[in-house]
């Protein structure tokens, strides 16, 4: 069990998941999908689903469903909306925040 | 019973202390809140909170001075005797009520900020706790220094978490807000002495110098957000 601990990453908070989200989803432009979103955060589907809804909930991210001409079958991507960019410029504001009062 | 412990010369200073603190713990409030929206974590709510009750304090100490001192000022025309009457006798509702409210929010804000790090969260003990803040705030309305002994031993208290805080993580922000409740503890040591009117002239310049430092950490975090993101 001790091993375990030992070699096992640190879990990351709540905020660093999001802030992995969008920081990826702005690497990508500010348009993924999200099977990439959730390979490249590195999450489970029930937690991605989980996350994205919160992330869809609170504005920051919306989904955009195209048709694809060639095969006719509907896409999902995942759009970082403005509000999302804003979580991203103060998101080492927020961390700032919150090391100073070590929440 | 009121009791005015601000010299004449300190009236107008002592209300724009006051206006200060609360617009920097408005500030401290708005930024919990807006990162508590993005973040979801309660902490944030709970520190929030905590910053809004002590702001609503000194908003209540301001509205009830500012009307005193008007009051006051407006007697003075009428001769010394009267004054006196007015100062140390008057036992006017609306006066006990805001003081009494000052004190109230004041421990209310304080204590969440203290329980805000602590894991045993017994529902009995929160219960007990706003109970002992109940009547200090009721003592203090009778004694004054109650209140302001009450205020030092969470500021105490809340000192020695932070300090704790500091210990771990060794940030110049938490080492500042370290500095900046001990000043306001030290302030509240003076405010006990009240009965000497510089005692109290003392505290409230010690509070200003608190608040001072706890806008210079709002500044530096959002400095420090900002060239990090650049």
């Amino acid at each position: 069990m001790d091993g375990q601990k030992e070699t096992s990453p640190k879990k990351r908070s709540r905020l660093e998941v999001i802030a992995d989200m969008i920081r990826i989803l702005q690497e990508k432009g500010g348009k993924i999908k999200p099977t990439h979103l959730m390979y490249k955060a590195n999450l489970s589907h029930k937690t991605m689903k989980g996350y994205l809804s919160d992330l869809k909930k609170n504005g920051l991210v919306k989904e955009q469903t195209t048709e694809s001409k060639s095969d006719r079958k509907s896409k999902i991507m995942l759009i970082l909306t403005n509000k999302g960019r804003d979580f991203s410029t103060n998101y080492s504001k927020i961390i700032e925040f919150e090391k100073t009062f070590g929440i | 019973m009121l009791e005015l412990f601000s010299p004449d010369w300190f009236t107008r200073a002592d209300i724009l202390i006051e206006v200060f603190s609360f617009i920097v713990l408005l500030t401290f409030f708005i930024i919990s809140i807006k990162n508590y929206k993005l973040t979801k974590n309660k902490k944030l709510l709970m520190l929030g909170i905590g910053f809004f009750l002590i702001s609503i304090a000194e908003l209540a100490t301001i509205l009830t001075k500012f009307v005193l001192y008007y009051k006051t000022t407006l007697i003075q025309n009428f001769g010394n005797i009267i004054v006196q009457y007015s100062s140390l006798h008057s036992s006017d509702l609306p006066y006990d009520l805001g003081f009494f409210m000052y004190k109230l929010f004041t421990l209310g804000g304080l204590y969440i900020i203290y329980r805000l790090h602590l894991k045993n969260r017994n529902f009995g003990d929160v219960i007990l706790s706003a109970l002992f803040i109940i009547i200090a705030s009721l003592a203090g309305q009778m004694i004054y220094y109650v209140f302001h002994i009450t205020v030092l031993v969470l500021l105490g208290l809340i000192i020695s978490e932070y300090n704790q805080i500091y210990e771990k993580n060794k940030s110049k922000n938490t080492k500042m807000l370290v500095s900046s409740f001990f000043i306001l503890a030290v302030g509240q040591a003076f405010f006990i002495l009240s009965n000497l009117k510089i005692a109290y002239v003392i505290g409230q310049l010690l509070q200003l110098i608190s608040y001072l430092i706890f806008l210079a950490i709002i500044i530096k975090i959002n400095k420090n957000g900002w060239s990090k993101r650049n």
